[in-house]
């Protein structure tokens, strides 16, 4: 039970990390943008991209953190369990991986989800019209 | 001028269309919550041409469309998605909805402001 608490706490601290590199992403665009807002400068596609980069980012590392806070929320269930009865530890092992399978698969659909034209490599048109 | 409105839950999104649509004859409006957007739409606001996000918390791309379709206004406004998603399903159920056209992210400045040109019919 020990090994889970490690881990516990060792994904605490890896979302606190990631919320703060979001933050940190956050105030960096929005400073450089009201920078060249300000001075009336345009942007080119390449500024374009990169800046967008950063949105692309965010959503990532959000979709990240929600990975994480769902394997917290599948250990912490777990834990309990154990404590409570250690005669079902077998049973809720099973659960546990079959939560943290479950939560691995939702991060990677919204990996490809949240990466646009990035991951989509047959995506040449930027825009479609119905 | 026609007024343009973009539903983003992201700033930076936002920020990055502004610098794109500066330049351009029209009037811009922005908002981080579709909700909030689809109130005033619902008040009396009448946009020319709405450029939306799909993935946001409180109310998402799809059903902000379906609010959009339940106001006369805004029932025929043409309706542009800008997301990362690519999916076809997801395309097709926009085109249900009657989205008029889907923008994968990160767009090319150029290509959105022939978009806006283009739906608007603006001079080029």
């Amino acid at each position: 039970m020990l090994m889970l608490d490690s881990i516990d706490e060792l994904l605490s601290h890896i979302k606190s990390v990631q919320v703060d590199v979001v933050e940190l992403s956050n105030e960096s665009l929005m400073k450089m943008s009201s920078f060249m807002e300000k001075n009336n400068l345009e942007i080119d596609e390449d500024i374009s991209t990169a800046l967008q980069y950063q949105d692309i980012i965010t959503q990532q590392l959000n979709a990240s953190i929600e990975a994480i806070d769902s394997m917290k929320k599948s250990i912490d269930m777990f834990s309990h369990a154990y404590k409570n009865d250690e005669g079902l530890a077998q049973e809720s092992i099973n659960k546990l991986q079959e939560k943290l399978s479950l939560t691995l698969a939702e991060a990677q659909d919204k990996k490809n989800r949240f990466s646009g034209k990035i991951s989509a490599s047959d995506a040449d048109e930027t825009i479609e019209f119905f | 001028m026609p007024l343009v409105i973009f539903v983003d839950d992201s700033e930076t999104a936002l920020a990055s269309t502004r610098m794109v649509t500066n330049s351009m004859p029209i009037e811009v409006k922005q908002y981080t919550e579709a909700q909030v957007a689809l109130a005033e739409i619902k008040a009396g606001m009448t946009p020319d041409l709405i450029i939306t996000d799909l993935n946001m918390p409180v109310m998402n791309g799809f059903e902000f469309l379906k609010g959009l379709r339940g106001v006369p206004a805004t029932g025929r406004t043409p309706t542009l998605m800008l997301t990362t998603e690519t999916k076809p399903e997801l395309k097709q159920q926009g085109k249900a909805l009657g989205l008029t056209g889907w923008i994968v992210k990160p767009f090319n400045p150029a290509q959105l402001k022939q978009a806006i040109t283009r739906v608007l019919r603006l001079p080029a």
